[in-house]
């Protein structure tokens, strides 16, 4: 893979767009904070508010269901004449369950599909990458079209390119 | 007059990496760890021995050990717990609902204040366990299938206390460690000794700074900080219906919840400023926490002041509004009986001395600032003192009345888990970055001044 460095965000945000213009290989841009706006050619959004509703929901749902089921079929019980399906007093357990699954959703989400927890890859080798969360700004590339990367890379001038063994 | 900038001039993404790795990786020409951090960490210490044997004794020995005894069955245990959970409100507030907001000042301040909230309410959490009498049994709570056929009971507020609680806890410490991730991995690459590479590098979990890890990064911190914003409003409002639930004099009243509210926000600025005012001079933050910060929490410690004022004065009014006797009496008594003190020292230190903070001078006069958050510290303890000891020492039945005192062992455990929360506090000062980088960098990039 070919690892290059820039000076600025927009000459690496340029340089990774014209890479997927013309389909010179997979690209993967780092840069120590979040990037302005989405990238070009890169889906913006991400799935995970949608992992955490449904982690909301399982929590919410569940445990609603949990407490109907304690206090309906397991462990009835009469206090203070109140029906054994008294659902408003269930709410802010139910609240608070929603949240925590919603929280944990989006943890769990988040070391799976952000690929987290690989304290290792073959992108560390280069000595780019120990600059990606100081300040500098590092363009990944695994070519599909070795010559095609580095075309539009000796347009937009990196100020270091380096080749790691994959 | 123009606004101080949320940020000296002249500072860069890049000064902003330096200064802050500078203080947690003790670079630069003194890279030991200062000396008024040893002595602040042995004073936390000896509190927090105190606090081992008083728990020790106490599970030795049993709860006959504290004051409490019938009328006045809660004492310290759930006034210090009550007091704990909401000091541990201010971060919330400031990391997750001035988020929502997108308000500059919070990023240099939000780190502080998450730190705050994970200390404080580890500590709330000790109390309702140590005070279940057989706390071995705590797990009890937990909706398991069991042998007993025994579920909680779930139409009791201090059932819905215990999820409130644990869902806080947890969504705090996650909430704080998610928002540390890229920090963690500057801190990784900057690392000159292999030790703090390891450490550093375990605790980053891989970030790199991918685009795909920002864009999920971004997604989740914005879901978490709207979910954390209504999480810390329904935990307050949880706790004053653990009194409102009850039909104790003092406590049976719908104004409970957003009262509570009111007293958590309220001591949760105060404890941030409390903090944070002698931190930047300790560790050098004047460039990020400047004058507009303090002004800024100056202005909402004063609010949140108001808030609870307003909330005293609708308490004095529902309870003379209604019909009940027994709750007048209570409320003279209150006000002119043998704890009229405490209630005096509340209006005080709650009211009127954060009064001050109306003119800019005092808001801007640091040490008077410190004071009144400190004033403020202290008369939310007193406040609950007020509505916990009072209200249970004067019931209706004039028979019934007692009266309570706090045993040294009481004590000790209040001043334990001080020690817990500055031991906690200084070792993520030590150890963490106290500043949120990345989200200064981003900051910065926009032009911010």
């Amino acid at each position: 893979m070919i690892v290059a460095a820039f000076a600025t965000e927009m000459g690496m945000r340029e340089a990774a767009a014209e890479m997927r213009r013309g389909d010179c290989g997979f690209v993967e841009t780092y840069m120590a904070m979040e990037p302005w706006e989405a990238e070009d050619g890169v889906e913006g959004g991400s799935v995970l508010p949608t992992v955490m509703l449904g982690g909301g929901i399982v929590g919410g749902v569940g445990g609603f269901l949990m407490q109907a089921y304690a206090t309906t079929v397991s462990y009835p019980q009469n206090v203070g004449g109140r029906p054994d399906l008294s659902w408003p007093s269930y709410v802010p357990a139910t609240f608070e369950l929603a949240v925590l699954g919603a929280v944990v959703a989006g943890m769990a989400g988040f070391l799976l599909l952000a690929g987290m927890l690989r304290l290792y890859e073959p992108v560390d080798e280069a000595d780019c990458m120990r600059g990606a969360m100081l300040g500098s700004y590092v363009l990944v590339v695994r070519p599909a079209d070795s010559a095609c990367a580095r075309r539009v890379l000796a347009r937009h001038a990196p100020i270091r390119i380096e080749e790691v063994a994959e | 007059m123009s606004a101080p900038a949320v940020i000296a001039a002249g500072e860069t993404a890049q000064s902003v990496t330096e200064r802050i790795c500078a203080v947690t990786l003790r670079e630069g020409a003194r890279p030991w760890t200062p000396l008024w951090w040893w002595v602040a960490f042995a004073v936390s210490l000896g509190l927090l021995g105190m606090g081992v044997i008083s728990v020790a004794w106490l599970f030795y020995a049993g709860l006959g050990i504290w004051g409490i005894d019938w009328p006045v069955a809660w004492g310290l245990d759930i006034l210090n717990y009550v007091w704990w959970i909401a000091i541990a409100s201010g971060g919330t507030f400031i990391s997750a609902l001035f988020f929502l907001l997108g308000v500059e000042w919070r990023t240099a301040l939000n780190r502080l204040a998450e730190s705050l909230t994970l200390c404080a309410a580890l500590c709330a959490a000790i109390f309702p366990i140590l005070h279940l009498g057989r706390p071995w049994f705590f797990y009890w709570l937990f909706p398991y299938p069991n042998t007993m056929g025994l579920w909680a009971q779930f139409r009791s507020p201090l059932v819905w206390d215990f999820f409130a609680i644990l869902t806080y806890v947890l969504a705090s410490i996650l909430f704080w460690y998610f928002g540390l991730l890229p920090d963690l991995a500057t801190l990784r690459d900057r690392a000159g000794r292999p030790g703090q590479r390891v450490f550093y590098g375990v605790l980053a979990l891989g970030f790199r700074g991918s685009g795909r890890q920002w864009r999920h990064y971004r997604a989740v911190y914005a879901v978490m900080a709207a979910l954390m914003a209504p999480l810390v409003v329904s935990v307050h409002s949880i706790v004053g219906m653990d009194f409102a639930g009850s039909a104790a004099t003092g406590w049976h009243s719908t104004q409970f919840p957003p009262f509570f509210v009111f007293g958590a926000a309220l001591s949760g600025f105060a404890v941030v400023l409390v903090v944070v005012l002698p931190l930047r001079a300790l560790l050098g933050l004047q460039a990020y926490v400047t004058a507009r910060h303090i002004d800024v929490l100056g202005r909402l410690f004063l609010t949140s002041s108001l808030c609870v004022a307003y909330a005293y004065l609708m308490d004095a009014f529902s309870t003379f509004y209604g019909s009940d006797p027994a709750e007048r009496t209570m409320f003279v008594l209150r006000v002119f009986g043998l704890y009229a003190p405490v209630y005096w020292g509340t209006i005080v230190l709650n009211i009127l001395l954060p009064q001050l903070l109306w003119w800019r001078a005092a808001r801007m006069t640091a040490p008077l600032v410190w004071l009144i958050g400190l004033g403020v510290l202290v008369g939310m303890w007193l406040e609950r003192f007020q509505i916990i000891v009072t209200s249970l020492a004067r019931t209706q039945m004039l028979s019934a009345w007692g009266q309570y005192t706090p045993t040294i062992w009481e004590w000790s455990l209040l001043f334990g888990t001080i020690g817990l929360f500055l031991t906690t506090f200084l070792l993520i000062v030590r150890l963490m970055p106290v500043v949120a980088m990345a989200e200064m960098r981003a900051m910065l990039r926009g032009g911010v001044g």
